[in-house]
C-alpha cells in the first residue's frame, strides 16, 4: 500500500505544486489587501449602489468584508469550494479508472499487491494532494502580515469543511467512474454536479421556493468563512461520513471489477449501447 | 491436480456480455516446461491470461495457478508470476528505470538491481530514456525486463516478442530459454507459429474460445496430414493406392505420377507403393503453420454452413 502512496504523490506533484504554489501566493497577496480593504471608506456604501439581485445571489457575506470572517468567506472560502472541487472530481474520476482506460493498470495489477491495497494507497495518495494544497494555503494566510489577527487554529477551522467537501466531489467521481463509461464523463458529471450547486445556492437567495430543495445538496452545508468562529461539526460530520459511504461504495465495486482492456470489451453501459446496436442493425 | 502441474483449468468460460471469449477451457501446464498458446486474435488468449492472475473472473470453471485459486489468493499467485501483458501500457512520465523501481516497490524490493541492468544490457535498452520517447520495440523490451527481472516461478508472456527486430526477438528466446533451465516455467502466447515452433515444448491451439489441440508441437506434425508426390518408371492405375485409409488421391499425371494426401501414418502406403517400381518420392512434411492453417480452414467452412 505504502508504493502506491508513494507513487500517486509522485504523480500527483504536478497538482500539488501547481495549485499548492498557486494559491499559497493567492492567499499571500488577499492577506496583505485585507487592511486596505476593510479599512476603505464608503465600501458599505459602494456595496449598496450593486444591483440587488447580484448582491442577493452572493448572500450576506459581502456585507461582512471588514470582518476576518466575512473577508475569507467572500475572497477564499465562497468560492474555492468550485475551483478545487473541479480539480478533486478530475483527481478523484482518473485515481483507478484513468489508469485501466490508459491499460496501465493491467501491469499493476500483475503484481503482488492487493486490489485493496492499490485502491486505498491511491485515496490516501488524493486525499494527501489535496491536505497538502490547502496546508500550502492555510500557512500562507497565517504567516502573511495583516491584521486579520486570527489564530492558527481559528484558521484551520474553515478549511476542515473545505476538505470535506473537496473529499466529498472527489469521492463521488471516484464512485462514479466505477460506474459510468469512463473517467472523462465520471468527472465531468461530477463537476457539473458542483457548479449547479453552487448556482443553486446562490439563486435561492433570490427565490425563496428553492431554499427546500437545496437543503438535499451538499455545498449546503458547507460552512465557508462562517466556521472560523463556530464550526458546525454536525455538518462537517455529514460530509466526511458521505465522502466515507461513497469511497467505501467505490472499494466495493473496485473489488469485483473486471480489469478492462481495450477490445475486451465492457467500455460502454450495456443498457447504453443496446439501442446503437439495434439501431445499426437496421440500418445495415 | 498433479503435484507437477502449475497451470490447471477446467471448464473455463468468460463472456463479455453476449460475447463468449471463452467456452470451456481445459489446460494443463506441468512445472518447468515451455507452454506455447497459439491462436490468432480474438481466440481468448490474452482473456485466459488475464483470467489467471485475477484481472478479469471467469463465470465458470475452475482454475489453479501454482495451486492456488487466482481468485481467492491473488497475492500468492502474482508474487510468483512475471507477467507481459499483450499490450503493454506504462506511465510515460516516468523514466525506464523509475518505471523498473517502481515495479520493484511493488515487489517490496524482493529484486537484484544488477541483474535488472543485465537484462536491461542484454536487450540494448537504455534505463535512463523517458518511456514516452521510447520506440514499440523498447517499450516491449521493458515489459520483458520487469517480467524476468523477479525470476519467477512462472512466466506469463502474452506475445511476447511483439515489436522486436529480429536479432531482439533471439535473444528474448535465450532469456527465456535461461529461466527456463533456472527453473522458471514459460507460458506464452503466440500467433506468430514459427515463435511457438522454436520455443514450445507443447502447444495448445485455441479456437473461438476452445482449446482445439493440445500436443508436442513435433508430434503434431507427425499426426496431421503430407503430401506426397510419387514418379513412377511406368503408367501405373493409381485407384488402388486411392482406396488405402487416410490416403486421398489429389492428382494423377498419366498414372506416372501420383500427388497424394496422407493422413495418420504412413505404413500402408509404403506397403502398397512397394507393388509399384517407383522412381522417385518427395514427401512435404507440414510446418506447424499448415496444421494450425487447417484447424482455421474448418472453422472457415464451419461459419459459411453456418
Amino acid at each position: 500500500m505504502f508504493a502506491e502512496f508513494k507513487h500517486t504523490l509522485r504523480r500527483l506533484r504536478g497538482q500539488l505544486l501547481g495549485w499548492g504554489i498557486g494559491l499559497a501566493l493567492y492567499s499571500l497577496m488577499m492577506t496583505s489587501f485585507y487592511d486596505s480593504i476593510a479599512g476603505m471608506e464608503g465600501i458599505y456604501e459602494l456595496l449598496k449602489g450593486y444591483p440587488q439581485d447580484l448582491m442577493a445571489f452572493f448572500g450576506d457575506s459581502m456585507f461582512a468584508i471588514g470582518t476576518p470572517d466575512g473577508y475569507l468567506d467572500l475572497y477564499f472560502f465562497g468560492y474555492m469550494a468550485i475551483f478545487i472541487g473541479v480539480l478533486a472530481a478530475g483527481m478523484g474520476s482518473a485515481l483507478l479508472v484513468g489508469d485501466e482506460e490508459k491499460g496501465i493498470l493491467d501491469l499493476v495489477l500483475a503484481y503482488p499487491v492487493s486490489r485493496s491495497a492499490l485502491f486505498w494507497g491511491r485515496f490516501m495518495g488524493f486525499v494527501s494532494t489535496l491536505a497538502l494544497i490547502l496546508f500550502a494555503s492555510w500557512f500562507s494566510w497565517l504567516v502573511a502580515p495583516s491584521s486579520l489577527g486570527l489564530s492558527g487554529v481559528e484558521l484551520l477551522r474553515p478549511f476542515l469543511p473545505l476538505l470535506a467537501v473537496l473529499l466529498f466531489f472527489g469521492s463521488l467521481a471516484l464512485l462514479l467512474s466505477m460506474l459510468l463509461p469512463s473517467a472523462r464523463s465520471a468527472g465531468t458529471f461530477c463537476g457539473g454536479l458542483l457548479i449547479a450547486n453552487y448556482l443553486l445556492i446562490g439563486l435561492s437567495n433570490m427565490n425563496e421556493n428553492l431554499e427546500a430543495l437545496i437543503e438535499f445538496t451538499p455545498l449546503y452545508y458547507y460552512q465557508g468563512g462562517d466556521a472560523v468562529f463556530d464550526l458546525n461539526w454536525v455538518w462537517l460530520g455529514g460530509l466526511l461520513g458521505a465522502a466515507i459511504i461513497f469511497t467505501l461504495l467505490a472499494w466495493w465495486r473496485f473489488q469485483r471489477r473486471d480489469i478492462r482492456v481495450g477490445g475486451e470489451g465492457g467500455w460502454r453501459l450495456a443498457a447504453l449501447s443496446l439501442p446503437f446496436r439495434r439501431q445499426r442493425t437496421k440500418s445495415g | 491436480m498433479k503435484d507437477n502441474v502449475v497451470l490447471w483449468a477446467r471448464g473455463l468460460t468468460k463472456s463479455y456480455g453476449k460475447i463468449q471469449a471463452l467456452r470451456g477451457i481445459d489446460l494443463e501446464v506441468r512445472r518447468g516446461e515451455m507452454f506455447g498458446f497459439l491462436g490468432p486474435n480474438g481466440a481468448g488468449k490474452t482473456t485466459a491470461i488475464r483470467c489467471m492472475l485475477d484481472l478479469i473472473r471467469p463465470q465458470g470453471g475452475t482454475l489453479r495457478v501454482l495451486g492456488f485459486d487466482p481468485q481467492a489468493d491473488p497475492v500468492a499467485v502474482r508474487a510468483r508470476v512475471g507477467y507481459l501483458p499483450g499490450e503493454l501500457h506504462m506511465d510515460d512520465n516516468y523514466k525506464v528505470k523509475d518505471q523498473l523501481r517502481y515495479y520493484k516497490d511493488l515487489r517490496s524490493n524482493h529484486i537484484d538491481w544488477d541483474f535488472v541492468q543485465q537484462l536491461a544490457r542484454r536487450l540494448n535498452l537504455d534505463l535512463a530514456m523517458p518511456i514516452k520517447n521510447l520506440s514499440k520495440g523498447n517499450k516491449q523490451k521493458v515489459g520483458i525486463v520487469q517480467a524476468l527481472m523477479s525470476r519467477p516461478e512462472l512466466l506469463l508472456m502474452d506475445e511476447p516478442t511483439s515489436g522486436l527486430d529480429p536479432l531482439m526477438q533471439h535473444e528474448v528466446y535465450r532469456l527465456l530459454r535461461e529461466a527456463q533451465a533456472e527453473g522458471s516455467t514459460v507460458f506464452f502466447s503466440s500467433h506468430i507459429i514459427s515463435e511457438v515452433e522454436i520455443l514450445a515444448e507443447r502447444v495448445a491451439i485455441i479456437r473461438q474460445g476452445l482449446i482445439v489441440e493440445e500436443a508436442d508441437p513435433h508430434r503434431l506434425v507427425e499426426m496431421s496430414l503430407r503430401r506426397i508426390r510419387v514418379r513412377f518408371s511406368e503408367a501405373i492405375d493409381p485407384t488402388p493406392l486411392a482406396e488405402i485409409e487416410g490416403i486421398t488421391l489429389l492428382s494423377n499425371n498419366k498414372g506416372t505420377s501420383v500427388h497424394l494426401q496422407v493422413e495418420g501414418e504412413m505404413d500402408s502406403l509404403i506397403k502398397a507403393l512397394g507393388a509399384y517400381r517407383v522412381r522417385d518420392i518427395k514427401i512435404d512434411r507440414p510446418s506447424l503453420e499448415d496444421i494450425f492453417l487447417t484447424y482455421y480452414k474448418d472453422e472457415d467452412k464451419e461459419e459459411e454452413t453456418n
